[in-house]
């Protein structure tokens, strides 16, 4: 029996009760009440909004009519108005502080950062980030010495933007990317127009160009190019919000990422390292995921210290 | 009947948080269409539970309930609302203080209350009307509308799941592009 079904029933034994029950109604109301907690809850349900009703009859007196809902929405509203100026500050502010050439940025876990070069460009750090910025008249180079980076590069084809990570020079054709670090591996993901990637101090006779949708992966001197649905690349970004999107990844390769922003770090022992997971999540948020495997795959779960331990 | 003190409480304790759970329901659950069934069933679980023992704070204990209800739902699913999972754990329930939105002033009841008679269909409206605010009897206002009782009686039980309904804090639905769908899926080879 659904909700709708057993409300249908309460309200025609309410609608009998408000005329007047005879024994025998009454004797089989009490057998269908005592049938089903369901029965009584959806019956008790509706017979409090029919005494709330009798309130009504305070209409007799005439009563000033007022819309109730509109107000409220319009407070709300101004709620969010109210925070979406105060983040527009926020991100005001932080963008005023990266003018400078020659820059320094660092995030440390957990952390985001916003910065917009003298040219216009804007990078957004992501969390355990380094890198170094420097504009002059010849060009623009941007040295990620580890972590993650995206890009909104102001193109200009007399200063080239390039980003150095490791091995890789990623020079932008004018175009919004990231590129993430971790020693010698690079991934440059490309969201919007060109870039090309090449191995520092090894010029090559075609370099690699990657267009939108595109993603390159290098560990070492190997590198692959493959190309990715849109949606892909906007969940392989989308720590720009602060949140992690998988989409059956392993276990192992999602506690990888969540240890990238947080200082309590996720194990994962044995087969449960296999286990597939998909959904978002706030990235500073593992005790709600850690949580979630235990309620959601019964997985133990046995926190100590800075470790947090994941086994079937 | 041995129910009524339970019977009682429960339309005094629990039933008055329903726009809160309705509201906690729908930022937590996809499927608009189930809302009215989990409702149902922690509504029942709630009063089971209070049969064996009352429980001390009411709020904290219909939201849990609520909870392990949806987790035990999104198990027995291969998809699974992830938002849910994280949103209920964020909210914080575990204060017993009585909500400003649970307990309203009679003068707030009665302006929901008009609304909820406004929105009514004609008709049933105007049985309505005549039962509750001028207090007349089923067999009075079928008498003054010229209707048969079966009709009012069919009217009443319409009128009062009508304004349940408008009373139960759901708000207007959003468009499915507003809403976010992320999905926890669970692969159906590991198990």
């Amino acid at each position: 029996m659904s909700a709708e079904q057993d409300e249908a029933t309460a309200a025609e034994w309410l609608a009998r009760q408000d005329r007047g029950l005879t024994v025998e109604e009454q004797g089989a109301l009490d057998t269908w009440l005592s049938q089903s907690s369901l029965n009584r809850v959806a019956y008790l349900r509706l017979k409090a909004v029919w005494q709330r009703a009798d309130r009504l009859a305070a209409l007799k007196s005439p009563l000033p009519s007022q819309p109730p809902a509109r107000l409220r929405n319009r407070t709300v509203i101004a709620a969010i108005a109210a925070c979406l100026l105060l983040l527009a500050g926020a991100g005001w502010f932080t963008l005023q502080h990266g003018l400078a050439a020659g820059q320094d940025y660092a995030t440390g876990i957990g952390e985001r950062q916003a910065v917009r070069l003298a040219d216009g460009t804007q990078i957004e750090l992501n969390t355990n980030t380094k890198l170094h910025a420097e504009v002059t008249k010849a060009g623009r180079i941007v040295t990620l010495e580890s972590g993650e980076a995206y890009f909104d590069v102001v193109h200009d084809a007399q200063r080239p933007f390039t980003v150095n990570a490791g091995s890789k020079r990623i020079t932008d054709l004018g175009t919004k990317f990231s590129v993430f670090r971790n020693g010698d591996d690079v991934r440059v993901v490309v969201k919007e127009g060109r870039v090309q990637v090449e191995q520092v101090g090894q010029p090559v006779a075609s370099p690699l160009v990657a267009e939108q949708g595109r993603e390159v992966i290098s560990k070492g001197s190997e590198t692959l190019l493959s190309s990715k649905p849109d949606h892909e690349i906007n969940n392989d970004l989308s720590w720009r919000q602060g949140m992690l999107i998988f989409n059956q990844e392993t276990l192992a390769e999602v506690a990888e990422q969540f240890n990238r922003y947080n200082h309590r770090h996720i194990e994962v022992a044995g087969n449960a390292r296999g286990i597939r997971i998909g959904g978002s999540f706030k990235a500073d948020n593992v005790d709600v995921f850690v949580t979630l495997l235990h309620r959601g795959f019964g997985l133990s779960v046995d926190q100590q210290g800075d470790r947090i331990l994941v086994s079937r | 009947m041995a129910e009524q003190p339970i019977d009682d409480w429960f339309m005094r304790e629990v039933l008055p948080l329903e726009p809160m759970l309705t509201r906690f329901l729908q930022r937590n659950w996809r499927n608009e269409a189930e809302i009215s069934d989990l409702r149902q069933e922690a509504y029942a679980r709630v009063y089971e539970a209070a049969l064996r023992e009352r429980p001390q704070m009411v709020k904290p204990f219909l939201f849990q309930i609520t909870r392990n209800l949806m987790i035990d739902r999104l198990r027995r699913q291969s998809v699974v609302s992830l938002e849910s999972v994280a949103d209920f754990d964020c909210m914080n329930v575990s204060d017993d203080r009585p909500s400003s939105e649970a307990y309203v002033s009679a003068r707030q009841e009665l302006r929901l209350l008009q609304a909820a008679l406004d929105d009514l269909p004609p008709r049933c409206r105007q049985v309505v009307v005549m039962r509750k605010v001028e207090g007349h009897s089923q067999k009075d206002v079928a008498k003054a509308m010229g209707i048969t009782v079966e009709t009012v009686e069919n009217q009443v039980a319409k009128g009062m799941r009508l304004l349940a309904q408008a009373l139960d804090g759901r708000r207007a639905q959003v468009t499915g592009q507003a809403r976010r769908y992320n999905f926890f899926k669970r692969s159906r080879h590991v198990r």
